[in-house]
């Protein structure tokens, strides 16, 4: 569980920090959706995609090629950090 | 080595690159724009200011790619990043555009460029991202 967290809480880092986003990593949902018009989500697009896509490069040494997998990874924190996960398993 | 008036849509004043250089893959190599005096894309006709120098980034990625005129034909620039500006061109300088693909997702491609001038000093580098696909 504190290695979930601590994923969990890289990720927020990494979204804020990559995306310039001037709020606390903290109050990012782990559920919220990051993309979309949902008002409960951050409301990012696709161009934001790209930047977490060579965020996650860097930071995890994974490589998001695919567009469609790309949006399911994305989805929120959680979904990111199952995809992370998979790909270090 | 070839002209590029079918390669680019850009014109002249909005055109800033000459022609490619070296190709050394789908996106990636190396292009060259010619500083032209007393032209829009001077300063009083002389210095090239430095936003035009991120704009010679994205044509030269664009050429580039531009052999699909489906996709060079129909991108545009979405973003602009982590640009530092070391030297200003001056009228006749040629520049050497180096540009290759940092990331793709999608429609969205990030391209990273170095400009040099013609003794090989570093004008700028930075990157620049582009959408392929009509605005929305």
């Amino acid at each position: 569980m504190e290695q979930v967290a601590e994923l969990k809480g890289r990720v927020k880092a990494l979204i804020v920090r990559q995306l310039k986003l001037e709020i606390d990593p903290e109050t990012i949902r782990d559920d919220a959706p990051l993309f979309g018009d949902d008002a409960s989500g951050l409301g990012l697009d696709s161009i934001d995609a790209l930047e977490l896509v060579l965020g996650i490069e860097k930071e995890f040494g994974i490589k998001v090629q695919d567009e469609e997998v790309g949006v399911k990874a994305f989805a929120s924190v959680n979904a990111l950090c199952e995809f992370i996960g998979s790909k270090a398993a | 080595m070839s002209p590029l008036r079918e390669d680019l849509p850009h014109v002249y004043p909005f055109r800033f690159v000459e022609r490619t250089v070296e190709k050394r893959g789908p996106a990636e190599g190396r292009v060259r724009a010619l500083v032209t005096a007393g032209g829009r894309r001077t300063e009083k006709g002389e210095a090239l200011p430095p936003l035009t120098l991120v704009e010679v980034v994205a044509q030269a990625a664009l050429l580039l790619e531009g052999g699909d005129p489906g996709i060079g034909r129909s991108g545009f620039l979405a973003g602009v990043s982590g640009f530092e500006f070391e030297r200003t061109p001056v009228s006749g300088d040629l520049l050497d555009v180096d540009v290759r693909i940092a990331g793709v997702l999608g429609p969205i491609v990030r391209f990273e460029g170095t400009v040099t001038d013609g003794e090989g000093r570093r004008v700028c580098a930075g990157a620049v991202t582009v959408k392929k696909g009509a605005a929305a």
